[in-house]
């Protein structure tokens, strides 16, 4: 168990954004912190949006003229990437949480990420041609 | 506990994280995965716009089937709580004072509150727009 590596410090979160020198472990680790803030971002910023609605129609559907737009449509994606890649990541946490498959988390890592890029491709395929 | 290295034994809390909280993060997770899986399917598939997204009447219209706005709400409580206690999770990395864990962890809280309570209400007023 490497217990100075892991002594939690402030330090160490900014060190999730340095993508030098890591191994397969360290990104995995990045991967799930990065996408549970922006997907928390998002999920305030939707609530929010969503409050649109008891306003009628006029302002809701206003805004969802915005997700035509290559920018909002881009984050939109990247909030579905996000959410599928914190996902399947997250199930291997959850799986070895609970001592199954703990001997292979590198596999099941690889295992899952090669899921989240077809679902992502699929998903990618479907917003942007239909 | 390792978090940084796919060799590790077994994921587990963090230093300072109770155990339940963790474990309530841990079993919260996989029933996201099914209920937000749905969500990206209705929202991407079931809407009359061309990217498949809901109109306003599309959602008022969805929202007039009861067992909508209750698994609305369950997803609401359950993404807010599993978004929070792995946010505070993100913060124990940072190894904060006491103190300053007590004031966030309240702030955390108030959030959460806020969010539901806000987020039913939202629920309720737009189920109740199409009667």
């Amino acid at each position: 168990m490497a217990t100075t590596r892991n002594q939690p410090s402030a330090r160490r979160f900014w060190s999730w954004f340095i993508p030098i020198r890591r191994d397969i472990g360290s990104w995995a680790f990045a991967l799930n912190r990065i996408t549970a803030l922006g997907l928390t971002f998002y999920l305030f910023l939707h609530l929010i949006v969503l409050g649109l609605l008891a306003q009628g129609p006029g302002a809701y559907d206003s805004f969802l003229a915005l997700t035509e737009n290559p920018f909002i449509k881009l984050g939109e994606w990247a909030v579905v990437a996000a959410a599928i890649l914190h996902g399947l990541n997250g199930i291997r946490i959850v799986l070895t949480s609970f001592g199954v498959g703990v001997t292979r988390q590198k596999q099941l890592f690889y295992g899952f990420m090669v899921i989240a890029i077809v679902v992502i491709l699929f998903f990618t395929t479907k917003m942007y041609i239909g | 506990m390792s978090r940084s290295t796919l060799s590790s034994p077994v994921s587990g809390p963090r230093p300072g994280e109770n155990t339940w909280i963790w474990l309530i993060k841990i079993i919260t997770g996989p029933l996201l995965v099914i209920v937000l899986g749905l969500h990206f399917v209705v929202n991407h598939y079931l809407g009359s716009m061309s990217s498949g997204l809901m109109t306003y009447d599309d959602v008022i219209r969805y929202f007039q089937n009861p067992i909508i706005p209750a698994i609305e709400i369950l997803f609401l409580v359950t993404v807010v709580t599993h978004s929070l206690i792995g946010l505070r999770g993100i913060v124990l990395d940072m190894n904060p004072t006491r103190t300053t864990l007590t004031i966030i962890t309240w702030l955390l809280v108030f959030l959460g509150v806020s969010a539901i309570v806000y987020g039913i209400w939202l629920a309720l007023t737009i189920a109740s727009l199409g009667s």
